[in-house]
């Protein structure tokens, strides 16, 4: 397999890899934003079911309720962000890592919460979904896939950097010779 | 293929359109949130139509037929129903920091200013050994209209109780000798399978078949709790329902404080 080859399946899976996360985190920012039983979309629903979200923070006994509030506000509109700024491919190895980051801390606390004997809402995907084994093993594996894009990305990114290099450097090396 | 390259600082520009979304969007969802919580006090929502003494429907002269473990009135915008354990240390704790609350008086008690419906379900989990009959000896308080003296008497001594099984000293106590008399009374049949084995829970049958197992007439209820239970589905305790203007809304598990619960149903309340 020729150096090209591996580098368009790398990039191949990056792009994958990347594209799944982006749509993950837009959908846990639409399953914590939309209105909960059949109200429509409005302001009022929107603040409903940050509400909601609120208790499912709360219920992990990690923050000060006067935190919770905030927390549950700032989270949805975060992912809602990661999740553009995934699919954008902009910076992306900065946003890979900021998706890495905030994967591990949920996850940190996912563990600390089973740990503890806590049985609540995950919270992970809206309302309803208890915290389990299985919840940890599917945010395990969204951790692993970020920190995967991330080190891919941050390696990429290393050798277009050599690559432009080496060109710069073979390029000033050749120039005098040209000249003379 | 250059959108989708690694590129660097020549696409700063493109950042904008997803960063400009992310602050209007916290801009209109996050600010008024925030005012909202700091006017939380001065803001009240739709005044109760009537307001009622946060205990469990009057008692009757007689036994109802149906054990009462509801608390306030039943025509509040908001019904919340609350599966519990009494052996369950989260059920303690959500029944002290924040029900209490919620049933103590206005501005917080929002049982008290009619605005919310509380309802009591039995769930007793087959790990707890005691739990089940502490359940009993509620729904035959219940069924005197003594739901509210018991039902704070068992989460009060649960750690004493829930030791050595005997729940019935903190029933006593919590009850005047007449009632309690009653209270004995309909728990006739129901002494069985107490302390130290625990009760088998007749939860995981079906309601008639569990009464018919253990000849105590209150098992019916019980299982009637559990089923409706089933049906959310419950799988931890404590868990609650909300319900609003007919609308169910999803299940949630755990202990939530009071404050943030109250926050949940001002936003319902402001809808």
């Amino acid at each position: 397999m020729t150096t090209n080859t591996r580098g368009s399946i790398g990039w191949a899976l990056l792009l994958v890899g990347r594209l799944a996360l982006a749509g993950i985190f837009l959908f846990a920012a639409y399953a914590k934003l939309k209105p909960q039983a059949s109200m429509g979309w409005s302001m009022a629903s929107a603040k409903t079911s940050l509400s909601m979200f609120a208790m499912q923070v709360d219920s992990y006994q990690l923050l000060p309720p006067q935190l919770v509030s905030p927390m549950a506000h700032f989270l949805p509109l975060f992912e809602l962000f990661l999740g553009l700024w995934l699919l954008s491919g902009i910076l992306f190895r900065y946003s890979a890592l900021m998706t890495t980051l905030l994967l591990g801390a949920f996850f940190a606390m996912m563990v600390r919460t089973y740990r503890m004997g806590l049985e609540i809402n995950c919270g992970c995907f809206g309302p309803g979904e208890r915290l389990g084994v299985g919840t940890l093993l599917r945010d395990g594996s969204l951790l692993a896939l970020a920190i995967a894009i991330t080190v891919g990305a941050f390696a990429i990114s290393r050798r277009k950097r050599a690559q432009v290099d080496a060109q710069v450097s073979s390029s000033t090396v050749s120039a005098p010779q040209h000249a003379e | 293929m250059n959108s989708l390259t690694l590129s660097g600082s020549r696409c700063v520009g493109r950042l904008s359109m997803p960063l400009l979304a992310f602050i209007l969007g916290a801009a209109v969802l996050f600010v008024p949130a925030v005012r909202a919580q700091g006017t939380e006090a001065a803001a009240p929502t739709a005044k109760p139509k009537t307001a009622t003494k946060p205990r469990a429907a009057a008692p009757d002269a007689a036994a109802s037929a149906t054990p009462v473990k509801t608390f306030g009135n039943k025509n509040a915008p908001i019904t919340m129903e609350v599966f519990s354990d009494y052996q369950c240390p989260s059920c303690r704790t959500f029944f002290e920091q924040t029900l209490r609350p919620l049933l103590g008086p206005s501005p917080d008690g929002y049982v008290a200013d009619g605005k919310v419906y509380l309802v009591h379900r039995d769930f007793p989990l087959p790990m707890h050994p005691y739990s089940f009959q502490a359940a009993r000896w509620a729904n035959a308080a219940a069924k005197i209209g003594r739901f509210q003296d018991v039902d704070a008497a068992l989460f009060d001594n649960q750690g004493s109780w829930g030791a050595d099984g005997n729940i019935e000293k903190f029933v006593a106590a919590a009850l005047s000798p007449a009632d309690f008399k009653r209270v004995q009374k309909l728990m006739t049949g129901c002494e069985g399978a107490t302390s130290t084995a625990g009760v088998k829970p007749a939860s995981l049958n079906s309601g008639s078949g569990a009464q018919a197992a253990s000849g105590c007439a209150l098992d019916a209820y019980i299982s009637s709790d559990q089923e409706l239970g089933k049906s959310v589905p419950v799988q931890a305790t404590p868990t609650f329902v909300i319900f609003y203007k007919g609308q169910k809304y999803p299940a949630s598990s755990g202990f939530v404080t009071y404050p943030i619960l109250k926050q949940f149903f001002d936003s319902l309340l402001s809808q």
